[in-house]
């Protein structure tokens, strides 16, 4: 490829700009909130050994975070008004990640299916021609890797036993759906124009299809993906009925009041400088 | 096997003509959540490379007990005192 690259916002084509500032805020929105949901087990995890890897994990989510979201600024953004002050409802993050969640097994859903399917759109963004991200990106995937290992090794754990086996297959199946539809749908005009312009590598089918081949060995063992030969599929199709709203990637809604809170650092909020 | 599975030892360099050093201990059900484990708790240098192995797998040589439950002298607490 003999592309150039873009060195900033404003050496962007027509029409991509939008897309890619819409495509980091939702990333970011989501690391923000996964990090706060993996600092919720910090102390009920099932060994101190697994409350220090939601540590290190949750500091990993909030590193990236603040990372993208002063990469806005570069888009005409304010990055401290998007972290300190929106209203629930304009958070571009996982339906997921709306609340807290009430057992191990639902936390290994956003730790394995989740934090995967992000790490997946941070993998089309590697050769990006955008080079301000590009540039972000091998630094982060290589701290996901671990993320990765964690949720599968947990995983793998759970599948050994029945009773784990059938808790797993209970949160995997409830958070499946928003997975799948979390990259876009397969006309999604975001991935579709960044594809299109070599800022993402592939588009939503694409980058879904890859999330499929990383998640798909372990989420066979719960019957949501098989092996179809040259690539894993998903057993359930996408259902989009419920008002997915491109803008958001997800439905609508946003996160509930304490995790909004957490989320802004309202608590914080006196002890901010200028 | 306990719930938390069983103890690997930690050992990790900084440089490639380092030796490695025993840096601690993690308790884990797996291997894979063992090198996790070991690389987010000993997180202090910036390893050039670390690795795991089951405490099981070291075979004490002039002592009758079991390796690494004798203390260290880094005073580190062993990761498992059963």
């Amino acid at each position: 490829m003999t592309e150039s690259g873009f060195r900033s916002a404003e050496d962007l084509p027509e029409g991509v700009s939008g897309h890619l500032a819409n495509l980091i805020l939702a990333l970011a929105d989501n690391k923000r909130l996964l990090g706060i949901r993996y600092s919720d087990w910090i102390l009920g995890a099932p060994s101190v050994e697994a409350g220090i890897a939601c540590s290190a994990m949750a500091q990993d989510e909030w590193g990236h975070a603040r990372i993208l979201y002063a990469m806005l600024r570069d888009f005409g953004h304010d990055p401290s008004a998007l972290e300190h002050e929106r209203a629930s409802d304009e958070y571009h993050s996982s339906e997921l990640l709306d609340r807290d969640v009430a057992s191990w097994e639902e936390f290994l859903a956003l730790n394995f299916l989740w934090d995967t399917a992000l790490s997946v759109q941070f993998e089309m963004l590697v050769e990006s021609r955008y080079e301000p991200i590009h540039y972000k990106v091998r630094k982060l995937l290589e701290e996901e890797r671990f993320h990765f290992d964690h949720g599968q090794g947990w995983t793998s754990r759970l599948l050994s036993a029945e009773g784990g086996r059938v808790a797993l297959a209970e949160a995997f199946g409830a958070a499946w759906n928003a997975c799948l539809r979390g990259f876009g749908p397969d006309d999604d005009p975001l991935s579709g124009t960044l594809a299109a312009h070599g800022i993402v590598r592939r588009d939503a089918a694409g980058a879904r299809a890859r999330w499929l081949e990383r998640v798909g060995p372990v989420a066979a063992e719960t019957g949501l993906a098989r092996d179809a030969g040259s690539e894993w599929v998903s057993t359930r199709e996408p259902v989009w009925e419920d008002r997915w709203l491109a803008r958001r990637r997800a439905v609508e809604g946003g996160p509930d009041e304490d995790s909004l809170a957490r989320v802004r650092g309202d608590r914080n909020r006196e002890l901010l400088m200028d | 096997m306990s719930g938390n599975g069983q103890v690997y030892e930690v050992f990790a360099r900084k440089k490639r003509a380092d030796r490695f050093e025993h840096v601690g201990a993690v308790s884990a059900p797996n291997e894979q959540l063992a090198r996790v484990y070991a690389w987010q708790t000993y997180d202090e240098a910036k390893w050039f490379e670390m690795t795991v192995a089951p405490r099981d797998a070291f075979a004490a040589v002039n002592r009758p007990q079991a390796p690494f439950t004798l203390g260290d002298p880094g005073g580190r607490a062993p990761a498992d005192s059963r």
